[in-house]
């Protein structure tokens, strides 16, 4: 006994067969089988709605390959870094930092012993210091990538705590001064 | 698939950007390092601008052979951050940094003389 797929497979396939034996047979031009295959494939048109004319489907064709709209939404800039003229101290201090940077990077972190640390750190944050108070700011690094987020949360928890300020003391003093 | 012309060269220095509507995308394009890189601004996250945040470079701990840590550090590699929920993307690949499977639709950009067209 066949199942009802079974049955519905033969039926199918019979109907294929016989469409096929009378497009053949009755002698149909190249343009009719053409019709007669699509109205197979997609179903004949209702009475209702009117057939596609070939000028219908060319306009359609035509706004596929039309070209898309480009809007320019943004633009965002790089942000420029303005060099300025160095001196003997400045390029002394480049090199000795340079030669930090190459200790840290190689996990020698007994290169610097703490009380030479303890000075360089309070050399330069007075130097900082006076420079941003005295109206000459500039960034206290040189890009986003110098230090990471942890390097900077460790130094300035360390400097509050050197000088015994809170974090709530640095935002209160900072929407007071506006430094 | 066509080439949209999106600007000049000589308008895009290295570590601009530009984000542009091309039909119903929006794409967010970066030159980085000489080259163009451009990726649909829709984060996989919640739908963020991912192409508009911060760029930066990845991160890595750096590790001693006994698994101690010699600090964090800043690699070669950058990569760009969706400015509503932090999910970052590698600038080359358009890959998330942690889940590689998360990845945005990466555009190819064509230059011809001094213009630049985006794939799309």
């Amino acid at each position: 006994m066949s199942s009802p797929r079974t049955v519905t497979a033969k039926a199918s396939a019979k109907t294929s067969r016989a469409a096929k034996k009378s497009a053949s047979d009755e002698g149909m031009s190249r343009a009719d089988k053409v019709n007669f295959i699509s109205a197979m494939m997609d179903g004949l048109p209702s009475k209702d709605a009117p057939a596609k004319t070939r000028t219908e489907k060319v306009a359609r064709k035509a706004s596929a390959n039309k070209p898309l709209k480009v809007e320019i939404l943004r633009k965002i800039s790089a942000p420029v870094i303005v060099a300025t003229p160095s001196n003997a101290l400045s390029d002394e201090a480049r090199k000795f930092a340079a030669a930090i940077e190459d200790k840290v990077a190689s996990g020698d972190f007994d290169a610097l012993t703490p009380e030479a640390v303890q000075a360089l750190m309070t050399a330069l944050c007075k130097f900082y210091s006076c420079n941003v108070e005295a109206g000459n700011k500039f960034a206290v690094v040189k890009d986003r990538h110098s230090i990471t987020g942890t390097d900077a949360m460790i130094t300035c928890g360390a400097l509050l705590k050197a000088v015994d300020l809170q974090v709530f003391e640095l935002g209160m003093w900072q929407s007071w001064s506006g430094l | 698939m066509a080439e949209q012309f999106i600007g000049k060269a000589s308008e895009f220095k290295d570590g601009d950007r530009q984000i542009v509507r091309i039909g119903e995308d929006e794409i967010g394009i970066f030159r980085h390092e000489g080259q163009y890189y451009a990726y649909s601004n829709f984060c996989l996250h919640q739908g963020g601008p991912a192409c508009e945040g911060l760029t930066i470079a990845n991160v890595e701990e750096r590790l001693r052979p006994d698994k101690t840590s010699m600090g964090l550090h800043f690699t070669d590699s950058m990569n760009f951050v969706c400015p509503w929920h932090g999910y970052e993307y590698d600038m080359k690949t358009g890959c998330h940094v942690k889940d590689k499977s998360i990845k945005l639709r990466k555009y190819d950009v064509v230059t011809k003389g001094n213009d630049v067209y985006v794939v799309a």
